[in-house]
């Protein structure tokens, strides 16, 4: 560095002695007062984060190694109006949302009637679980499900009859899409392009992401179909796929967060997440792709979710830490891009720490959730909205506490005023360490056993999971761990402390009763009107291009899809050729 | 205790949904406290858990749902235990089940419904009361000495 000459003034000989003697003097009478034998709380000094080098630990935000921020400054603030599920900058083309139920004429009704309110993004669809799971709404596994977790798609019909409230300005090549959809991914994107087409809308043009992260199915949220092998395959299609046809598409938003709601400890949500995106790194690698013209395009959902404030930022600086270094120092990585860990939110509680008890106590939580995005690089979101545990769905009131929430932390808390905060605090940064050291351990053990595929094969990374989980139960049995108003503060003089849920919820609980029958109903008349020998046809060939491993099946399927095949037609081809995945005993 | 086998519990996860720390949590906590436990795994349609609780000779069936089906998935269970002649077999149900279908769901025949932060120990002591060979301590109002 030119010109003057900062210098920190660290002795650490003086601070050592300093230490000593506030042991000495403050510290020890305090215990004495209060009859402790070690002081409850720490305090960090320089001699935490011995050797430390600003630039190569934190540097700046938006740059390598991004422990302070993936981007210069968080792309809302230049919004003028916030956060979260409020519009932002008219510039940034966003999906809106996470919604969906019913069959597809509700969900496209919803909507319509949103979009009547001001929404102005495209959809977030959440799929019911026989979409997710590869079943028709007339399988005799669907019953009782279809149209109930999210709106039901057996076939393109279903996607045309949703998309008709995307139309004009709101056509599909000006919005943007998310799709939660793992198992079938393939096949939803093979709908997408084929709305296109139909449409006479370039494919070029559409942005989506799909979550198309299978690998963490099998550790948590289990909408798995096919086996961890020919799943890769999968993912190895869509890699090669959207890199080459859809550049505007992101190819899959990672996440740990449903490893840590099965009950993942920090260290497993960091160590399995990183070892799951360099997975899915290595099939696009493999398949002959450089990196750098395809690892931009992968996102992450969200990791992490717990109610330890200090641990989840630092887990957040320490996940931006070491995905750079992994794609830089492993994978080789040349774009800035490449090494972004882009994800919506940053630090959040997760809904495993909302609880069913004293239901408003959650809006608290995620007050504190909100803190901890904001303060680790994210929103500040508070999510999710508190009456998540009731099993109701969320009502509009409980939506509206959640963004105003968020828009009190921006506006008059002003947390988004700075960036990484705690950069350079010694005990943020020796935490920070901590957690990333934990998490690179791991990471290595689950190298070591022959990467994540084998790990889930095996079960391993299923078992450890679920004896976390039962870990924790068992401290929050013994009152270890603390739970307001579970396992602690429930004397009789408690109170439970509620508010309404009067104002009507935009999905119509009828139509969800109803949703099986009407869709099973349009099940028949497409298969009625399609040209069947078409796709028996077409399913054949999809057998055929399955059967030989190096064979793209995208194209494949998007030409079933054209021609109105069920995605369970599709999901039973791949089924006898791929197998079914059998879970390891726990 | 008495001089007789260990409660069998069948845990099941009826349906698509994959949510299973509820069920594996229970699982291995009723195993610690001395029961014999069956975990399904996940996506099994209401008779094949049906088919499961009468071939392993279970005392209890445990559903654990959290997808919202479950006044339809569990009705599905309790009539094929009772046609198939073992509607004897205890059926408790867990998850995220509103308060509304509580009663519902105990109206088709479900003995408890345990809900987000319910104990092992509350589970398990519930079971040892109803089904009987429970410890001298239980607290509960269940018939110990059936059988």
């Amino acid at each position: 560095m030119k010109g003057k000459e900062t210098r920190m003034s660290i002795d650490p000989k003086a601070i050592a002695e300093a230490r000593k003697e506030w042991e000495e003097r403050s510290v020890a009478p305090a215990l004495k007062r209060f009859k402790l034998v070690e002081n409850p709380s720490r305090f960090y000094t320089p001699l935490d984060l011995p050797d430390f080098d600003f630039i190569e630990k934190v540097g700046f935000p938006g740059q390598y190694p991004f422990t302070a921020g993936t981007y210069a400054f968080l792309p809302y603030q230049a919004g003028l109006k916030g956060t979260g599920f409020i519009p932002q900058s008219p510039e940034l083309v966003r999906a809106g949302r996470y919604s969906g139920y019913g069959a597809p004429e509700d969900y496209r009704d919803y909507q319509i009637h949103m979009q009547s309110l001001g929404a102005r993004s495209g959809p977030n669809i959440a799929f019911d679980l026989p979409t997710q799971l590869g079943y028709d709404s007339d399988s005799p596994m669907a019953e009782g499900e279809v149209g109930r977790a999210g709106v039901a798609v057996s076939t393109l019909r279903d996607f045309e009859v949703i998309y008709e409230a995307f139309t004009a300005e709101r056509d599909i090549d000006r919005i943007a899409s998310n799709f939660t959809i793992n198992a079938p991914a393939n096949m939803i994107i093979a709908m997408y392009v084929a709305l296109a087409e139909k449409r006479g809308i370039p494919v070029e043009t559409l942005r989506a992401t799909p979550q198309n992260d299978i690998l963490k199915e099998f550790v948590g949220r289990g909408a798995y179909i096919f086996p961890p092998g020919p799943s890769m395959r999968m993912m190895r299609d869509s890699i090669v796929f959207i890199t080459r046809r859809l550049p505007s598409f992101n190819i899959t938003s990672i996440g740990g967060y449903h490893m840590r709601e099965a009950g993942a400890t920090r260290e497993q949500d960091l160590a399995f997440s990183m070892a799951i995106g360099a997975a899915y790194l290595h099939e696009g690698v493999n398949a002959g792709l450089d990196i750098d013209s395809f690892a931009p395009r992968f996102s992450f959902n969200v990791f992490g979710g717990s109610m330890e404030f200090y641990k989840e930022i630092a887990f957040q600086r320490a996940a931006r830490r070491m995905w750079a270094s992994l794609l830089k120092e492993r994978f080789g990585a040349k774009e800035p891009r490449s090494l972004l860990l882009r994800q919506p939110l940053a630090a959040h509680i997760g809904c495993i720490s909302t609880t069913l008890q004293r239901p408003l106590n959650n809006l608290i939580r995620t007050v504190v959730g909100g803190m901890a995005s904001a303060m680790s690089g994210g929103p500040p979101e508070s999510w999710p909205p508190y009456d998540e545990p009731l099993g109701l769905g969320w009502s509009l009131e409980a939506i509206q506490l959640a963004e105003d929430a968020q828009r009190i932390l921006q506006h008059e808390a002003k947390l988004c005023d700075v960036i990484d905060p705690f950069a350079g605090s010694y005990f943020m940064e020796s935490l920070t360490d901590e957690i990333e050291e934990a998490g690179w351990t791991e990471f290595e053990k689950i190298q070591t056993m022959g990467g994540v595929v084998t790990a889930i094969e095996s079960g391993y990374m299923q078992q450890e999971v679920a004896k976390s989980a039962y870990e924790r139960q068992k401290r929050i049995e013994s009152g270890e761990d603390l739970v307001v108003g579970v396992n602690c503060f429930t004397g009789e003089h408690e109170l439970d402390v509620r508010t309404t849920r009067l104002v009507p919820h935009p999905y119509d609980p009828e139509k969800m009763e109803l949703a099986e029958s009407k869709q099973i109903a349009n099940l028949r008349e497409v298969k009625k009107t399609r040209d069947n020998q078409a796709v028996i046809r077409l399913l054949k060939d999809l057998e055929v291009a399955a059967k030989k491993e190096t064979e793209n099946l995208i194209p494949r399927l998007i030409e079933c899809v054209t021609a109105y095949a069920t995605i369970q037609e599709m999901c039973d081809v791949l089924r006898g050729v791929f197998g079914k995945y059998q879970e390891t005993n726990i | 205790m008495h001089d007789k086998r260990k409660i069998r519990v069948l845990v099941a996860k009826p349906g698509l949904d994959g949510h299973s720390r509820g069920a594996k949590v229970v699982a291995y906590g009723l195993r610690d406290a001395g029961f014999e436990v069956i975990y399904t795994g996940l996506h099994q349609a209401p008779l094949q858990i049906v088919n499961t609780a009468i071939q392993e000779d279970v005392d209890v069936v445990g559903l654990s749902i959290l997808s919202g089906a479950h006044l339809n998935l569990t009705k599905r269970v309790v009539d094929g235990l009772r046609e198939k002649g073992a509607g004897d077999k205890m059926v408790i149900v867990g998850g995220t089940v509103p308060q509304a279908d509580i009663a519902k769901l105990k109206g088709m025949g479900v003995t408890e419904v345990f809900t987000s932060g319910a104990s092992i120990r509350q589970i398990s002591q519930f079971i040892k009361g109803k089904v009987g060979g429970g410890p001298a301590s239980f607290e509960g109002k269940g018939d110990k000495d059936e059988h």
